[in-house]
């Protein structure tokens, strides 16, 4: 239900958004072909809509927002940014800049609205795929991760009593345990793997370390298989560890891009609209 | 406290995150790179939005377009500043000429647009308008847009590069301004309002009637004269792709319609235009009114031709002798008031004056200032043109003929006191006065009128036989007066129009020492006319106008005074009711017997060669004078004639071609009481310039004297007949015009649809050109051409339907954007050759 009613949220808002920049399309076109320039309408539109994006950041930077608001202003945010890419595509007449100014500004915006995505992915994507528990700090989680390295190792390498009151040679698997260890999981907790298949919320990785660990249990004698089911935890923890650290780092990531050239493009777009107004030609 | 804001209490203050402090950073690193930019760059092409279009890509100063823009790195920052709207669109007019009405829509006049607008609102009123155009016309008028003046950027955006069309214009573009918004040609464009007719041709041509009837008519009269087969025969497209021109009048025409130029096919009156006559006057009841008209043929029955009615007019009171006498009937002056006799006798003297003029001076220069069209002055182009190298020859052979002592009346001072200081009058340097106004000089030593025979004809008895030495002693104290520069004379004296001197009164008292008194001048005058005293080697003045005459004749003493001008001003008059007048006749016969065997002049120019060798020809200038057979050869002027003529053994050629067929195929002739010009062919320059010149001064119904000579050479039945085929347009407040040009591109400029005929030949049907042009018989087309209104025209063809060019105009097949068919600027854009300075070392 829930994410039934997640999945028509968003439809929703592609589809609202998908109007609205058809309807802007459709605005920028009749706006033309009334004897207008075209470009000051989608350009002002542009500029307006960055402003309020800049203020959305700066109203979070000085904190002049509640939690509750401000998670509702970066929906608002979001939406924003996807019209505004409708605007950018419209004011640069659907094709590529001509001049070094223009690709300056193009690069620029083009950064921006990537970084967004990207940044919306993570808040909307990743998220959804795979919980991170509470409380998980991105600082902790080496020295977590360490723990988890140390458990494994410790539960691989515990002898089983038993095995030495048998009379009869018994199957190795101890040795198996060990081997599976040392082929798969001692890299494995080393440290960060799979940055990749974090990223873009895949799990397969995950899943062919933990069908080796399933396989390898039908092998071996009962308490070999209580092993394995502890080792089986661990690399499911240490996975979400991994996860955990690839949003979190990311999530920090990604505002590095998308802030400072915000900065730089509203320095752009400021000189960008005082020389349009200086060598227009009044057709605007 | 709304929830959506955090106390500002509550706010904890964070620490610059390395994060923001990179954002400031890089937004510092970005002004500073701009800034750097500007301050190092040479130009500010880097600010360029894009590469210009290839026309302009020569262009790389910013400011020949952007004109605040400057030159300096920051200086673009003044185009910010408000200012002309259209000034950077101004720019663009020094490469791209175009009216006064460049920024108007479609660069029309106001007045066009107001009325195409009012003529559309009618069809808008039933064409359904597309959606978006509503909506556009709602959000976005345009109203204000195209009310400042329409830049041109408007349409013709830059800066996308070098390959965009400039002139791409989109439908819906079009389409805001109109009030008939449509969606497509094939869909609900208007449908034509008789096009292509919209004016009617320049050439009169009645397809009609020469398919119908000219054509077989000919072909089956003279099988030698060339039909036209097909439509390419007479129209082609070569030369200018809009206009099916017509081919020259040589290759079409000219068979049929070239001897109803030049008068062949005349059947009644006169094969040429009469230019000058001598009009025919109620002599006697002149005579009996004791009008002072001195010397004027009895015999004439010409009419004062219209164009001397304009060279009369030039001066204020020509045009009031005109307008008097323009309702009287001039040969019969029975009924006539006193003002309008004297107007008669204004004429008489300004007919005279005019014939005085284009003898003793330069045609061009008669010709070349008739105060037409606001005083201008001619080109001589065109002087040359309106006088059609009117031959000295013919004007003297009539004169002689007609008016044989016109140098002698208007030598005397006889007219001075009559005519007011006007019409002809000129004030010419002294020398050329003397040389004007001596008879001697116009006709030589041994001409009639300076033969001793002349003294009687000018004057009988005592008052007459005054007249001529009194007459001669002026001219000849003129001419002396050449020969002295620097006295009072020299400087004061003037001659009119009639050859008579004219006096400021503070100059009369010097001028009345430097001329001799009339009493005194008589006998040294008298003893002056005879030709022998004349220099042996006198020339015609009017071959050699200073030749020689500067010997001084008898001079009166100084300190006569000149009071005696009145005496010889009555003793002038030829018909002067002194018993000498009838040995004038008796000796003399007057001019009006000579029209009924009138000579050709041209081949005959003195009239008088027959005479010499005792022809039958009674003119009065040859007159079979014993006096001119009798004079010495070396008495005679320089001229041929008078030389051939007193050389014996010379016999005359005799000729029974009349002037008006020897000038068969054009040119001056003189015939009667008239000099006439006969049409030289198509395009005869004569006419064209007449017409060029007295058209716009000739509204319709106007009577003044421009309009009379545009009239008479419009008329139906006029020579040259080329209204036949010229149509004549009224012109709104600028008279009228004949249509001479052929059509060109610039004479559809102002039209706003495009048809270009090439394109469309390859696709014609079986029909060919009637696949568009369907010829309809029975359609009033000539009538059209009956009035002056180009625009009121009905074709001899059907009109060309939308449905015809919507089979093939459609959003499948050919274009139909609205630039196929129409253009926006209307009147054209040029680009003008750049000036050159020629190079110099």
């Amino acid at each position: 239900m829930g994410l039934a009613r997640f999945v028509n949220g968003q439809t929703i808002q592609g589809v609202l958004i998908a109007a609205i920049s058809g309807g802007l399309f459709w605005l920028v076109w009749i706006y033309g072909n009334g004897l207008r320039d075209p470009r000051f309408l989608d350009g002002w539109l542009l500029a307006s809509g960055m402003t309020v994006q800049l203020y959305f950041h700066i109203a979070i930077k000085t904190s002049r927002l509640a939690p509750k608001a401000a998670m509702r202003w970066r929906k608002i945010h979001i939406f924003l940014g996807y019209l505004l890419v409708a605007a950018f595509v419209s004011h640069s007449d659907f094709s590529l800049p001509d001049s070094g100014f223009e690709w300056a500004l193009w690069l620029g915006f083009v950064l921006v609205t990537l970084s967004g995505i990207f940044g919306t992915y993570l808040a909307w994507g990743l998220k959804a795929k795979s919980g991170i528990e509470e409380g998980t700090g991105f600082d902790r989680i080496p020295a977590r991760r360490a723990e988890l390295a140390r458990d494994v190792h410790a539960a691989v390498t515990k002898a089983d009593p038993a095995a030495a009151a048998f009379a009869l040679p018994a199957a190795p698997h101890d040795a198996w345990v060990m081997d599976l260890y040392a082929n798969h999981l001692r890299d494995f907790f080393e440290g960060q793997r799979n940055f990749a298949a974090h990223l873009i919320g895949s799990r397969r990785h995950i899943k062919r370390l933990t069908v080796e660990i399933d396989n390898l249990s039908r092998y071996v004698d009962k308490p070999s298989q209580e092993k394995l089911a502890i080792v089986r935890e661990l690399v499911i923890e240490k996975d979400r560890l991994d996860f955990a650290r690839v949003y979190l780092g990311l999530t920090k990531a990604w505002l590095f891009v998308h802030v400072p050239v915000t900065y730089g493009l509203f320095v752009l777009m400021v000189l960008h609209v005082i020389v349009a107004y200086a060598f227009s030609s009044g057709a605007w | 406290m709304r929830s959506g804001r955090a106390p500002r209490a509550e706010r904890p203050s964070k620490p610059p995150s390395p994060r923001d402090r990179l954002a400031v950073l890089l937004a510092i690193v970005t002004a500073i790179c701009l800034g750097a930019a500007f301050l190092f760059s040479s130009g500010k092409q880097f600010l360029a939005p894009g590469p210009l279009a290839s026309a302009h890509g020569a262009i790389e100063n910013c400011g020949a377009c952007h004109t605040k823009s400057g030159s300096g790195s920051f200086s673009w920052v003044q185009g910010l500043v408000p200012g002309d709207p259209l000034a950077d669109s101004k720019a663009c007019l020094t490469c791209h000429k175009m009216p006064k009405t460049a920024f108007n829509p479609h660069g029309a006049l106001p007045d066009v647009l107001k009325q195409s607008t009012k003529r559309l609102a009618k069809v808008a009123a039933v064409t359904p308008a597309p959606q978006s155009a509503r909506a556009q016309s709602i959000a976005f008028p345009t109203d204000a847009a195209v009310a400042g003046g329409l830049n041109c950027a408007t349409c013709h955006q830059e800066h996308k590069g070098a390959n965009f069309n400039l002139s791409k214009i989109s439908n819906e573009q079009c389409r805001s301004c109109h009030v008939v918004k449509f969606d497509s040609f094939d869909g609900d464009h208007p449908r034509f309002d008789n096009y292509p007719f919209k004016s009617r041709t320049q050439i009169v041509y009645d397809h009609a009637g020469h398919f119908g009837k000219h054509f077989p008519d000919v072909a089956q009269k003279d099988k030698e004269k060339r039909i036209p087969a097909t439509c390419s025969t007479c129209h082609t497209s070569r030369a200018d792709k809009r206009i099916m021109a017509v081919a020259p009048f040589e290759q079409t025409c000219t068979d049929c319609h070239l001897d109803q130029i030049v008068g062949k096919e005349r059947a009644t009156g006169p094969k040429g235009i009469a230019f000058l006559t001598l009009p025919g006057l109620d002599v006697r009841t002149l005579k009996e009114k004791n009008a002072a008209i001195g010397e004027w043929p009895e015999g004439s029955e010409a009419e004062l031709t219209p164009f001397m009615k304009v060279m009369i007019s030039r001066s204020e009171k020509g045009r009031a002798i005109i307008k008097t006498v323009s309702g009287v009937n001039l040969q019969d002056l029975g009924n006539a008031t006193e003002e309008q006799l004297k107007a008669v006798t204004g004429l008489v003297w300004e007919i005279k004056g005019l014939f005085y003029a284009l003898i003793s001076g330069k045609a061009s220069d008669v010709l070349g200032d008739l105060n037409i069209g606001g005083g201008a002055k001619l080109s001589p182009s065109l002087v040359a043109d309106l006088t059609a190298s009117l031959p000295r020859d013919v004007v003297i052979s009539a004169h002689q003929e007609w008016l044989p002592n016109l140098a002698t009346e208007m030598a005397s001072g006889q007219a001075a006191s009559d005519q007011d200081q006007g019409g002809w009058a000129a004030a010419i340097t002294e020398s050329r006065l003397a040389a004007s106004v001596s008879p001697e000089e116009l006709f030589g030593a041994g001409s009639p009128q300076a033969s001793p025979r002349s003294a009687p004809q000018t004057g009988g008895g005592d008052a007459a036989s005054s007249a001529k030495p009194v007459q001669l002693a002026q001219a000849n104290q003129l001419v002396q007066s050449k020969s002295t520069p620097g006295t009072v004379a020299e400087k004061s004296l003037r001659i009119d129009p009639y050859g008579r001197v004219a006096k400021t009164p503070e100059e009369g008292i010097e001028t009345a020492q430097a001329a001799p008194p009339v009493s005194a001048a008589r006998e040294p005058a008298s003893a002056d006319i005879q030709p022998q005293a004349k220099a042996a080697d006198q020339t015609d003045d009017l071959l050699s106008p200073d030749g020689g005459t500067a010997e001084a004749p008898a001079r009166g003493p100084e300190n006569e005074p000149v009071a005696a001008q009145p005496q010889p001003r009555a003793a002038a008059r030829p018909e002067a009711p002194a018993g000498g007048g009838r040995q004038v006749a008796a000796a003399d016969p007057p001019p009006q017997g000579k029209p009924g065997d009138q000579n050709d002049d041209l081949l005959n120019p003195d009239g008088g060669a027959a005479d010499s060798t005792g022809g039958a020809s009674d003119g009065p200038v040859g007159g079979a004078s014993p006096e001119v057979s009798a004079a010495p050869a070396d008495a005679a002027p320089a001229g041929a004639e008078p030389q051939g003529r007193a050389a014996p053994g010379i016999v005359s050629i005799q000729s029974d071609v009349d002037a008006e067929s020897w000038a068969e195929y054009g040119g001056w002739y003189h015939q009667d009481f008239g000099i006439f010009y006969r049409p030289t062919g198509h395009k005869d320059k004569f006419i064209y310039s007449w017409l060029f010149l007295t058209g716009p001064q000739a509204p319709k119904g106007n009577k003044g004297p421009a309009a009379a000579v545009f009239d008479s050479l419009i008329d139906k039945d006029a020579q040259g007949s080329c209204t036949k085929c010229h149509s004549v347009d009224d012109i709104r407040g600028k008279g009228r015009l004949v249509n001479f040009s052929p059509p060109k591109v610039d004479t559809k400029q102002g039209r706003f649809t495009n048809f270009i005929h090439e394109p469309h030949f390859g696709i014609l049907e079986n029909r060919g050109c009637l696949t568009c042009h369907n010829l309809e018989k029975g359609r009033p087309y000539l009538k059209s051409y009956e009035q002056g209104n180009p625009l009121s025209f009905v074709s001899n063809f059907g009109a060309v339907k939308k449905e015809l060019c919507q089979t093939c105009h459609t959003s499948t097949m050919a274009r139909q954007d609205c630039l196929t068919c129409h253009k926006y600027h209307v009147n054209g854009v040029v680009t003008p050759i750049m000036n050159t300075r020629i190079p110099t070392p």
